[in-house]
């Protein structure tokens, strides 16, 4: 077995499999924690709506913060769009997901693609720039940390690698497969770090909403 | 430490702008002399107690994207990133990785997370203690929306048993515990101001009464240093003719078992109120112009208790608007502007963030709002027991540069607040900083504008 | 065939055949150049081969379809090409020789003799390991035997075809006999494969003119291909390549996109993996390639082709496994978070009561 059809078939099915394994480990280890009922007189009985409500609120800061994490946020907000645009308007990666899901959409023009996969990588450089000499982030950040953004960037590099076929030397099948690689690493390493946010953010975002929600509080 | 060493070391000041302790001389305060390992053993007991899945999704989701910084007070006017909130609750953290978390047996199988060591809780003291108000500012930056203050509040329970406590803090809660009041307002003492108050003011004052429909409760720092308000909360209940008492066996309204973090005394302080207003058959009671006293008796005291509360608990800014709002009280219009510092723990974490602004708009002043007044209100720098830390003091007036800044800015005549501990700490900034600007009560205001029928 | 004759050298035989010299160096450049040698090297080459005598070759047929020999044989009309072939001396090959039985093993027998050390073979088809490799024999010999045999005495070995190079169909999944390619058996002998099902014929001149020229195999890659054909993807030179960088994709064989001559990638077309030189060389003298008759390459010239999913399936899909193993996953984490959470609480309770 080459490297390419390790990549395509086993090595997918275990990412995957890491992937569902480790997000339903860390939910159920969350959320089956005692959880003790609150007697206290709520103000409001609107808790489910003020859950949804944080959930979406808090995709923005509030103007009172604004102007103190602007740079932040709009490096954040690029890197997190542009993954999106990559990851789900590529047409190659449209059929991935077509061949778990059994339908498509329609995909971005590949110069679209590659321009957002660039900003991308620019953002996520920043912000690690960022990590790397704000000291707030230097003091709190940890391995998760650092190893996440290795996690995350990888399969951008490989896949721009791939896309422009430069590959100092590599044969394109093996830059495929390493791209492929790279996102299974993702995938296995999700549910386990801080990238984990992907679901996380909900239940959190969530539990606050509903307990300020109860108290009659801004959520 | 014997409470004969406690008085005579750490004698109460009640002459001061603010009313606290004497300042101890270590850096890192601890009570007895429990070897390192049973502290940490303490601590990790009440850490572990608090780990429940509310505190374990909020430890999971921290991205460490480091913008809490941008919302605290401590952080932005020091710009020192150990005051960065998140890294505030590093070993309660790393305890519940360790201990609690989905992933607690793999990194305990494989040494991933060390055990929390006597040397860390201490050097935590400060950031727990001195650098934290539980504003909760940082809570509504959070992208994750993980509700850092309440964890605050969860950690320092594991720091009061582990004994790493600042000392007047500590002192404070130990005199509460043991007086029923953490600044010498005994029941005696009380009972006597609450007469002086009512001869003084000339009003009919009600206490121990077996029957009422509504206790009235005080802050210490309100018996001690403002007693003025004592005889507005009743004249304005004698002006609505409502039945209401004091009582001597519920009256203390702070509740330094919350801000030094030992439970079971939280649960008793509130225990002596809630069994009050049940003695006397009350449906409501009143909490005062105190910030904290709200958190710990309309939010937790139920949870504490393990029952629910048979009456309403309504901070007294809720009450004045729910009698200007149902048009019971009328109130003379006060020609000035003014500007509104809201309590923390009554507005952004209590929710009751529109009933002072109700009552101001009853007063018909020109309210000038300082920027971001409101639920993200700047904290002013000395709730959550930070006050009364004296080797806190210098932070404490950095942060409180912002206030100063914010209130200028409105150009108000007027500063109105309804937390005597924020008061407290206005008064005492104000003589550190020469300030022209006096803090007021809305309650006392209020009692001076009433309408006569 | 020309068994018996005084060797003579191959210009000789182009001489006789009527060939100008003029004709004969334009097919040494085009050789040179398709096996990437510098023009200087045309000369060279047409002096080599001139000189060049006859190559005696053995070819063994193993678990094959013949295809491979059709390929290589059946050309529209005789061309530069076929006359390589006919310049070698074929001293053995089932489907092409005259003799038949006892003869044709003795023919190869002699010409082994004769040859020793100087012959080359060349391998169609795969050979069975299985079961001491009984499932093909030729005159009672076991393939793996016969392979052994002839290789011992042989100069170079060329693999022709996808089954003789990795195993090919034979060894498609669940390879029943064992099947097992030429590499794979013979290691101290040098071996070149020349895979595809079948391979471009372009691609034997190539290899057995750098033999006859420089009396050695071409420079070969890690799987032992010839570098001049097998440097670049299909997807590299294919003429479709426009579109694929356009996103414009042909989503059914039937529809616009497929009329209009856009990218197959989308209908699993393996060009960006598959390393030949079909898109340059091209097939039916240069006329053509499976693309261009618009369906996708099945990459029929890569390892285990044949198991590497649908021909149909786009390269980006990969083989997610199944749908239950993906729910047991979850069924396993979800039991194991709750396990967690549980052990937690225990430890909580245990804890506190201890104090």
């Amino acid at each position: 077995m080459d490297l390419l059809e390790f990549a395509r078939g086993p090595a997918m099915q275990w990412a995957l499999i890491l992937l569902v394994l480790g997000t339903c480990w860390r939910i159920a280890g969350i959320v089956f924690l005692k959880r003790k009922p609150d007697l206290s007189e709520p103000r409001s009985h609107g808790q489910m709506a003020g859950a949804l409500r944080t959930i979406f609120s808090r995709s923005v800061p509030a103007r009172a913060f604004r102007s103190r994490v602007l740079y932040s946020n709009l490096l954040g907000y690029t890197f997190h769009i542009g993954l999106a645009i990559v990851v789900f308007a590529y047409q190659p990666h449209i059929l991935w997901f077509e061949s778990i899901l059994g339908f498509q959409w329609p995909a971005l023009p590949n110069a679209v693609i590659s321009v957002a996969a660039v900003v991308t990588l620019f953002s996520l450089v920043a912000l690690l720039v960022k990590r790397l000499t704000s000291p707030v982030l230097r003091l709190i950040s940890n391995f998760d940390d650092y190893f996440s953004w290795a996690v995350t960037v990888a399969p951008l590099v490989t896949g721009l690698m791939a896309v422009a076929d430069v590959g100092f030397g590599l044969r394109y099948e093996t830059l495929l497969a390493v791209h492929l690689l790279s996102v299974w690493l993702l995938f296995a390493w999700l549910p386990f770090g801080k990238l984990g946010h992907a679901f996380l953010v909900f239940l959190s975002r969530g539990t606050t909403g509903a307990l300020f929600a109860r108290r009659g509080a801004r959520t | 430490m014997s409470t004969a060493d406690l008085d005579q070391k750490h004698p109460l000041d009640l002459e001061s702008a603010r009313i606290g302790v004497r300042k101890p001389e270590q850096r890192y305060d601890v009570q007895g002399d429990t070897p390192d390992e049973a502290r940490v053993h303490a601590a990790m007991v009440n850490f572990v107690k608090d780990f429940g899945a509310t505190a374990a999704t909020y430890m999971e989701s921290c991205i460490h994207c480091g913008q809490c910084a941008e919302a605290c007070h401590f952080y932005v006017q020091t710009e020192d990133p150990r005051y960065t909130p998140i890294w505030k609750l590093e070993p309660f953290k790393q305890a519940y990785k360790r201990e609690a978390g989905p992933f607690s047996l793999v990194y305990r199988l494989l040494g991933l997370k060390k055990k929390v060591t006597t040397a860390e809780l201490k050097e935590w003291q400060e950031l727990i203690y001195d650098s934290c108000t539980m504003c909760g500012r940082c809570t509504m930056i959070c992208p994750m929306g993980i509700d850092i203050a309440t964890l605050v509040g969860q950690a320092r329970h594991g720091m009061f048993q582990a004994g790493i406590v600042p000392h007047e803090l500590w002192s404070v809660a130990e005199r509460a515990q043991r007086e029923g009041s953490p600044l010498g307002a005994t029941p005696s003492v009380f009972e006597e101001r609450v007469e002086w108050m009512g001869d003084e003011h000339e009003v009919e004052m009600f206490i121990d009464k077996d029957k009422a429909d509504v206790v009235l409760t005080m802050s210490s720092i309100e018996i001690q240093k403002y007693p003025e308000s004592m005889a507005a909360i009743a004249k304005v209940m004698n002006h609505l003719g409502i039945d209401w008492t004091f009582r001597t066996d519920g009256y203390e309204a702070t509740n330094f078992g919350l801000l030094s973090g030992n439970t079971a005394w939280q649960r008793d302080m509130s225990r002596k109120i809630v069994d009050a207003a049940k003695q006397c058959g009350a449906h409501t009671v009143i909490l005062p112009e105190c910030g904290h006293a709200y958190g710990a008796l309309r939010w937790q005291a139920a949870n504490l208790l393990g029952e629910k509360l048979p009456f309403r608990v309504l901070h007294v800014s809720e009450f004045l608007a729910e009698q200007v709002n149902s048009g019971r009280l009328k109130l003379r219009k006060v020609d000035k502007s003014a500007t509104f510092h809201d309590p923390c723990q009554v507005s952004r974490r209590g929710g009751a963030t529109q009933a002072p602004r109700d009552v101001l708009k009853a007063l018909g002043v020109e309210l000038r709002e300082m920027e971001n007044a409101g639920d993200y209100n700047w904290c002013c720098g000395g709730g959550g027991g930070v006050i009364t830390i004296h080797r806190a003091d210098p932070l404490r007036y950095k942060t409180f540069e912002i206030k100063m800044a914010q209130i200028d800015k409105t150009g108000a005549e007027v500063l109105l607040t309804s937390c005597s501990n924020c008061r407290q700490n206005f008064d005492d900034s104000q003589a550190h900083f020469h300030w022209d600007k006096t803090m007021h009560s809305l309650l006392e205001l209020v009692a001076d504008n009433l309408v006569e029928h | 065939m020309h068994q018996g004759k005084t060797p003579e050298t191959l210009g000789e035989e182009l001489r006789r055949r009527g060939m100008s010299r003029r004709t004969f160096l334009k097919f040494c450049a085009a050789v040179a150049s398709s096996m990437a040698l510098p023009a200087t090297m045309a000369p060279v080459m047409a002096e080599a081969l001139a000189k060049a005598r006859r190559q005696s070759v053995i070819w063994l047929s193993f678990q094959e379809c013949t295809g491979c020999v059709e390929s290589l044989t059946r050309s529209y009309a005789p061309t530069l090409e076929s006359l390589i072939f006919d310049f070698i001396s074929l001293d053995y090959q089932h489907a092409l020789q005259a003799a038949a039985g006892h003869q044709a093993e003795e023919a190869r027998e002699a010409a082994m003799k004769e040859h020793w050390g100087k012959y080359l073979v060349i391998v169609d088809g795969s050979i069975p390991l299985k079961d001491g490799g009984v499932y093909s024999t030729v005159a009672g010999e076991t393939n793996l035997d016969t392979l052994r045999h002839v290789a011992e005495g042989a100069a170079a070995l060329i693999s022709v075809g996808t089954c003789a190079a990795y195993g090919g169909l034979p060894k498609a999944h669940p390879n029943p006999t064992g099947a097992a390619a030429v590499t794979d058996i013979i290691k101290d002998k040098p071996v070149i494969n020349v895979p595809g099902c079948p391979p471009i014929p372009e691609v034997m001149t190539g290899v057995i003119a750098n033999f006859l020229t420089f009396g050695r195999l071409p420079e070969m890659d890690a799987l032992h291909r010839p570098i001049a054909f097998f440097g670049d993807t299909i997807h590299d030179r294919c003429y479709r390549r426009p579109f694929y960088r356009r996103g414009q994709f042909a989503k059914r064989f039937d529809d616009e996109g497929a009329r209009n001559g856009w990218c197959l990638y989308e209908l699993g077309c393996k060009g960006p993996v598959v390393h030949n030189a079909c898109a340059t060389t091209k097939w039916n003298q240069n006329l053509t390639f499976p693309i261009q008759s618009g369906h996708g390459c099945i990459g029929c010239s890569e390892p285990d082709f044949w198991d590497k999913g649908s021909f149909y399936a786009p390269l980006s899909t990969g083989r997610w496994g199944s749908a239950e193993g993906i729910a047991l996953a979850a069924a396993v984490g979800t039991t194991v978070g709750i396990g967690s959470a549980l052990l937690s609480r225990a430890r909580q309770s245990d804890i506190i009561r201890k104090g």
